[in-house]
């Protein structure tokens, strides 16, 4: 264990010194971009980069520098955004700095429901990273290759620890690992139980839950829950469940409120998970409790009433019976001749194969 | 799995990408008949698909000496990680592009029509991710054990290979799989049926050895395994499960886990449904109680047709599928002898036995069980008969050793109604045509 910390110590301080005292200022550069790499991939679940790269819930970015604001045809820009965008005008970086910092503010109106990177630094790396993308989708700039043999010479250096200088520690049976440390643990154990265990302290609004979710899920989720395209639906659907095609959401099908705040706040928004305070999460629940008619616009939802809430289906769950069906546990036993009567016909052929082409995929 | 519905519009999309490689292969296999044709000097068509039985003229790709006869091939450095024959190109993974919203929550099918045994190979191992793949560095990886026990402890991966290991072939399904044929044939080839299947032999340590480090208290009875990715993905898993027969396994068929598939370690939990084998699993909590994530609710429930829904449902049941003949692999040879083969698998144990019909059902024949027999890992059966070149409606039946049988679509149906989406174990049709070609029906 305490070799491998003193390791990874080892691997940046050679980096750093790799690209310091070796490369001079280009190096500056190609850690921007590095760096931007690793920031862009909160754009990631919105905007494909690279060759082959296509449309998805943002344009694709190859080469957004280059090649104009505004301008892959292909994809459905906002009219907000189609306006903003004077003819053949061009981002640079402060005008892209500036867009990335806050879109909604600086694009009242754009699709692109991303709260903004707040650092100037790290909007600096990924301008970096995106201008050195061609609209082919290459990387053009080099980016380091010095560094990871910098990195594997440094190692190489470090002696090797005697094997009978090793602490063994005394816990369980063959005594492996390490203790973890209470904050390590906190940081990774965010669940939470239908009776309240693992719930943050903390409050918030559906009021408050509006402004976040209107910023960070409903381009997704759509302005009531009610889902743009394919993704997911999450409010309505009461009274479905026996319909031919029910609607399981939220208020129609969750047994348990924790399901929602553990969710959301373990993986939305998609693409940028864990990026919400847990007073957020709060208010984003309570506000998806308001979608699905649950309460009132003025609810509160806290650490002290949460536990006491309960959801519309949650009776509505039972065990695993299919043990109990005709087909388990031998009490079939399976027919070998004349098994049906008459010939077999057919009653229903691949849909797929009834349906005419659809050239618009 | 999220949003399998029967969607006719969409049906629409795969069909039309359905149709566009049907095209592609076409245009390739005309394109080496015409190839073939410039060497043949006029020749007769010898050994394309349909078997001659009488040649007239000598096969000029045996008269005549071809490329790979003379000139030499690539040395040995030249595929540092070998990958298949460039004539392989269709034994690939393939989606379906309207079951999803987006790439980085989606699934795609293992090619089974295209494979051989009861291994899967690696590349070959359907996807189903909900954050996208996460790449991870495995000297960057840490697994907690928390909870309910004597010592929170934190593992790296250099701690995991001082633990006792196992190797262990298992077959892992996805509980959607066979999810869009609730309401009746739509998918046309068993990749698209079945393909949510593979079979692994996972090297890994015994997670009862983990949870002994830590010392599980006496209240501990339920486990939450997590991962790292950007879902977080959580399953609420009972802890005599987790001490009976589970894995933390860093290998698949020999070599580390692909990243798709989890590197640098997953879970393996034998006989139950895919979406609780965590990948990139990066924590484990110890429990008195489920924790009903929203894989357990939301998801991965059973619904019922009176309205109630079924919750940890974890076994995935006794299942067969043929896979040649199948819609995307027809019987190229006109009548006569033929082999009809197909995998069978049960959470349960082992299948005992796979019985045939040719007729819808109406009589069965044992079919061959060959290869390996384990207990929660795919069977091969072979069925070898002689094709008089009429009409057939093939089905294949799994029996496992507790005597649980793989029902008809309709005796499941008569159970549950048809929006369960998940553990659909049904029996499966094809109509084999006279021309050879194969169709996904139901019969009455
Ligand atoms: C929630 C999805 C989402 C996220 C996350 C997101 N974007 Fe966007 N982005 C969009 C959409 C949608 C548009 C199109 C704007 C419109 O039509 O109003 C867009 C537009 C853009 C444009 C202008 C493209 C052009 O063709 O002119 C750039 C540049 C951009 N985004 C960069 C980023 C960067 C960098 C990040 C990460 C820091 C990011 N985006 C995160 C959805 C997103
Ligand atoms: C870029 C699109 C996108 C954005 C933005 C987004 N989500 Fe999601 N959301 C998804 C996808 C995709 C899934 C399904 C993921 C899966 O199946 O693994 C999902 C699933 C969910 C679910 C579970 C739905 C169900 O039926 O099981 C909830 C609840 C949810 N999101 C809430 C939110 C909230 C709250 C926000 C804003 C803070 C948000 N999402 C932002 C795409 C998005």
């Amino acid at each position: 264990m305490n070799h491998s910390i003193k390791r990874i110590s080892v691997r940046a301080y050679g980096v750093a010194f790799f690209l310091i005292f070796m490369l001079g200022a280009s190096a500056a550069q190609a850690n921007d971009i590095e760096n931007g790499k690793k920031l862009y991939r909160q754009c990631a679940g919105c905007h494909q980069i690279g060759p082959g790269a296509s449309n998805s819930f943002g344009p694709q970015l190859n080469g957004v520098m280059q090649r104009g604001a505004a301008k892959v045809e292909s994809f459905d820009y906002s009219s907000a955004f189609n306006e903003a965008m004077a003819p053949d005008v061009k981002w640079n970086s402060s005008s892209l700095s500036a867009f990335l910092e806050a879109p909604l503010t600086n694009i009242p109106g754009t699709a692109m429901a991303f709260p903004g990177v707040k650092s100037e630094d790290e909007r600096t790396s990924i301008i970096a990273y995106l201008a050195a993308i061609d609209v082919d989708g290459n990387l053009t700039a080099s980016t380091d290759e010095g560094a990871g043999k910098a990195d594997s010479m440094a190692a190489e250096a470090q002696p090797r620890m005697l094997a009978a200088d090793v602490e063994v520690p005394t816990h369980g049976v063959l005594h492996i690992g390490r203790a973890a440390l209470a904050e390590e643990v906190a940081a990774w154990d965010i669940d939470v139980r239908p009776d309240g265990l693992g719930l943050p302290k903390g409050a918030g609004s559906a009021i408050a839950g509006v402004e976040i979710y209107d910023t960070q899920c409903a381009a997704c989720h759509g302005d009531f829950g009610d889902g743009t395209g394919r993704w997911p639906v999450l409010a309505g659907g009461q009274d479905t469940l026996t319909d031919e095609r029910p609607e399981k959401t939220i208020g129609s099908y969750w047994p348990y409120l924790s399901t929602v705040f553990d969710y959301v706040r373990r993986a939305m928004p998609f693409g940028n998970a864990r990026s919400l305070s847990d007073d957020d999460v709060y208010s984003v629940t309570a506000y998806l409790m308001y979608l699905n008619d649950l309460v009132e616009e003025d609810f509160v939802l806290n650490s002290e009433n949460f536990a006491e809430i309960r959801l519309p289906n949650e009776e509505n769950f039972i065990a695993d019976t299919r043990s109990k069906e005709p087909h388990f546990n031998g009490s079939v036993e399976p027919c070998m001749s004349d098994c049906l009567p008459g010939v077999a016909t057919i009653s229903q052929r691949a849909r797929v194969l009834d349906v005419t082409p659809d050239e618009d995929i | 799995m999220t949003d399998i519905n029967n969607d006719p519009k969409s049906t629409k999309a795969l069909n039309s990408q359905l149709v566009k490689d049907d095209v592609k292969r076409a245009v390739s296999r005309r394109s080496a008949i015409k190839s073939g044709l410039a060497l043949m000097s006029g020749g007769a068509i010898a050994a394309s698909t349909a078997s001659v039985a009488n040649a007239v003229t000598p096969d000029p790709l045996i008269t005549e000496i071809q490329d790979w006869n003379r000139y030499l091939g690539e040395g040995v450095d030249a595929r540092p990680y070998g990958s298949p024959s460039q004539f392989e190109s269709e034994a690939v993974r393939r989606d379906v592009p309207w079951l999803t919203a987006d790439a980085k929550s989606s699934v795609n099918f293992t090619p089974l029509h295209k494979l051989e045994g009861v291994i899967t190979p690696n590349g070959l191992c359907f996807e189903r991710h909900h954050g996208g793949i996460a790449e991870i560095d495995p000297a960057d990886h840490r697994l907690m054990i928390n909870g309910l026990v004597d010592t929170p402890l934190i593992f790296t991966m250099e701690d995991l290979k001082r633990f006792p290991r196992e190797n262990k072939v298992y077959f892992l399904e996805c509980a959607a799989n066979s999810g869009m044929e609730w309401r009746g044939a739509q998918l046309n080839g068993c990749q698209f049926t079945h393909g949510m299947v593979h079979n692994v032999m996972y090297t890994g340590v015994p997670l009862k050895y983990l949870l002994a480090e830590a010392g599980v208290k006496t209240a501990g009875k339920w486990v939450l395994p997590e991962g790292g990715d950007a879902s977080h993905m959580t399953r609420s898993i009972p802890l005599d499960k987790c001490l009976d027969d589970c894995l933390v396994a860093t290998h698949m068929n020999g070599e580390a886990l692909r990243p798709e598939q989890g590197y640098p370690m997953r879970l393996v939990v034998p006989g139950w449904e895919g979406n609780m084998w965590i990948k990139w699993l990066r924590r484990i909590e110890i429990g008195d109680k489920p924790w009903h994530q929203r894989e357990e609710t939301s998801k991965y429930t059973d619904l019922l047709e009176d309205g109630l829904a079924r919750r940890f449902t974890w076994v995935m049941d006794v299942k067969s599928v043929i896979t040649n003949p199948s819609p995307q692999a027809p019987i190229d040879h006109g009548r006569g002898q033929t082999v009809l083969s197909g995998l069978a698998w049960s959470g349960h144990g082992k299948v005992s036995r796979v019985d045939v019909s040719i007729d819808g059902g109406r009589n069965w024949k044992p079919a061959r069980l060959d290869g390996p027999s384990w207990s929660r890992s795919v069977h091969r059966f072979y069925y070898d008969f002689n094709w008089d070149g009429s009409e057939l409606l093939l089905q294949s039946r799994a029996v496992d050793e507790f005597g649980n049988v793989q029902p008809t679509k309709n005796a499941l149906r008569a159970q549950r109604g048809v929006n369960s989406i998940y553990h659909n174990n049904s029996i499966q049709t094809w109509h084999i045509k006279p021309d050879g070609s194969a169709e996904n029906v139901e019969v009455s």
